[in-house]
């Protein structure tokens, strides 16, 4: 294959692995995960310029009103099948990258479909992501935090009755001594930016996008 | 007029188009009722008798114009078999869905609607209520749809799955789900309550317009229709955002639209005409973290937008008043609605 002809060979296979993930199609996406490896592309670029490159643009559909939930969900489905193809084939990369971010659902609530859109964007948008799941004990939280050093909190809850769980996981944070090494962004659907101000938490996300966003800005300012 | 009608003459004078003395105010007391009572929630939640203590304690302390019982939007599921966690002081939630796989759908049968699960402790909740306060207020019972019941009996991230690679599925679901809303619907009428159906799960926050129409609308459709057969006003509760799904809502058969975040002037314009609309002072922003200052505020704006609403309005919250709402704020909420002339 000439050099032009194996890069247009490989530009044709990134697209297909995007779009299988955009048109929620698990199988072309495994398919096409493999494809990419026997065409020798990097299992870091399938990853980054056909898996993430589809899911943005999902996301953009999803905050267009174009897609909602379940074809969300099917096109992580495809996402995930890919990845996991790609994945034993990573070689090791040095540090450099984007800040790890430790995500879960505040204690009490096991509502995690919002959690889990916002994890599936930040690891697309290449945030190494620490899922810590759902109904979270603030001391799991500080944990971890201690463990990583800095980086980013996302925390959500959709219910009323558990956000005071953030509150005390901000003051658990200062306690631990934390609380500048890590910023934490607040969301799901009850909260809102009064909510994040009030409990001094540094950002609410109110969509999957805006915690990308927020991400996005702050990995700025520290880079 | 000297003398003030009663929350029952109110809603009754409302929903029969007669002239009443004040706007009628909903705010969805539910759980909060737990702690009027000084129970934890799931003593609430699974003690009839207590439940509806709760209820008339909180109708004692409020006066608002509807008793609305409510627990958690999981109990048909339950009924069905889904296994649901209860915290100590906190709302029952799905622990393991009992529908796995098309199999389990099939295997899966319609209980009874009087005895099983905690359907009968809803049912002595209303019986208790009626009791105590049947003469001067209204008892409904708010309880969910077969969307909301079909996501309990699979999970909602399999059912929302499931609406696009096994819709067969999801169908048999709904219409085994739809069968029990309306054998329960038929059992609260004969306890003396008002069925009314809540739908959370098919906000338009996870649902699109199509998904609505294809498989919440059906669902709502029948049930209310059977609702209404029951001589009963039908009424749907929808929380979210639902803009893009407001008029399907409205043609669901629903004579009573209880909305959460939409501009009221938004719903009025888009299906004033065709419903009467319930909502929607937001629960958190500022029943629970506002001052009674903020709550006057805002449903003196409700008011003023919708009150003048073709098809009625009815002052409520937009969703669940969360349960640790200061009482002075549902007090605001309610003297707003008092302080207000009716038609």
């Amino acid at each position: 294959m000439s050099g032009e002809e194996g890069q247009r060979r490989r530009e044709e296979i990134l697209a297909a692995l995007a779009d299988a993930v955009d048109q929620m199609d698990e199988e072309a996406a495994v398919r096409h995960a493999h494809a990419a490896l026997e065409a020798g592309i990097d299992a870091y670029d399938a990853i980054t310029q056909g898996c993430s490159r589809g899911m943005m643009v999902v996301s953009g559909k999803y905050e267009k009103g174009i897609y909602f939930v379940p074809e969300i969900l099917l096109c992580a489905d495809a996402m995930y099948a890919a990845i996991d193809v790609l994945r034993p084939h990573l070689k090791a990369r040095g540090a450099g990258g984007r800040t790890p971010v430790i995500i879960g659902v505040i204690e009490g609530d096991i509502h995690d479909i919002g959690k889990n859109i916002v994890k599936l964007m930040l690891d697309s948008a290449g945030y190494p992501m620490h899922d810590l799941g759902n109904d979270v004990a603030v001391s799991a939280f500080v944990d971890k935090a201690r463990e990583l050093g800095e980086g980013i909190i996302a925390v959500s809850t959709l219910m009323s009755t558990t956000m005071p769980g953030m509150g005390r996981l901000v003051e658990a944070l200062k306690q631990a001594g934390l609380r500048d090494s890590f910023k934490v962004m607040v969301g799901g659907g009850p909260v809102s930016a009064a909510f994040a101000e009030k409990i001094g938490a540094d950002a609410h996300g109110a969509n999957a996008m805006d915690a990308i966003r927020i991400a996005n800005a702050w990995q700025e300012v520290r880079t | 007029m000297t003398t003030d009608m009663t929350p029952k003459e109110r809603i009754g004078a409302f929903l029969t188009g007669k002239p009443i003395d004040h706007v009628p105010c909903v705010p969805l007391i539910l759980n909060h009722c737990a702690r009027v009572l000084g129970v934890t929630v799931k003593e609430y939640a699974t003690d009839g008798e207590v439940m509806g203590r709760a209820n008339v304690a909180a109708f004692r302390r409020y006066g608002q114009d509807l008793i609305t019982i409510f627990a958690d939007t999981s109990i048909l599921a339950e009924a069905m078999g889904t296994e649901l966690h209860y915290p100590d002081d906190d709302v029952p939630r799905v622990k393991t869905p009992v529908v796995n796989s098309m199999e389990d759908a099939e295997k899966l049968e319609v209980p009874d609607a009087r005895t099983a699960g905690r359907l009968c402790v809803y049912l002595e909740a209303v019986r208790h209520c009626v009791r105590e306060v049947g003469d001067e207020v209204f008892v409904s019972v708010c309880y969910p749809s077969p969307f909301s019941t079909a996501a309990g009996l699979r999970g909602t991230a399999m059912l929302a799955r499931d609406l696009i690679k096994r819709p067969d599925l999801a169908n048999l679901l709904l219409d085994k789900s739809a069968q029990l809303v309306e054998d329960f619907a038929e059992a609260v009428a004969e306890a003396g309550g008002i069925p009314a159906l809540v739908d959370p799960v098919a906000t338009g926050s996870i649902l699109s317009r199509k998904a609505f129409e294809e498989f919440a609308l059906p669902g709502n459709r029948r049930c209310l229709a059977r609702i209404a057969s029951l001589k009963m006003p039908p009424i749907l509760h929808i929380c979210g955002r639902i803009s893009h799904t407001i008029d399907l809502m409205a043609a669901s058969g629903a004579a009573v639209l209880s909305v959460d975040q939409i501009d009221l002037l938004e719903a009025k314009a888009k299906v004033g005409d065709k419903v009467c609309l319930m909502g929607n002072v937001r629960p958190t922003e500022t029943l629970l973290e506002g001052t009674p200052d903020d709550v006057r505020a805002e449903a003196a704006k409700c008011l003023a937008d919708c009150k003048d609403s073709p098809g009625g309005f009815i002052l409520a919250s937009g969703c669940e008043v969360p349960l640790e709402t200061p009482p002075e704020n549902i007090f605001a909420l309610i003297e707003t609605a008092r302080s207000n002339g009716g038609s």
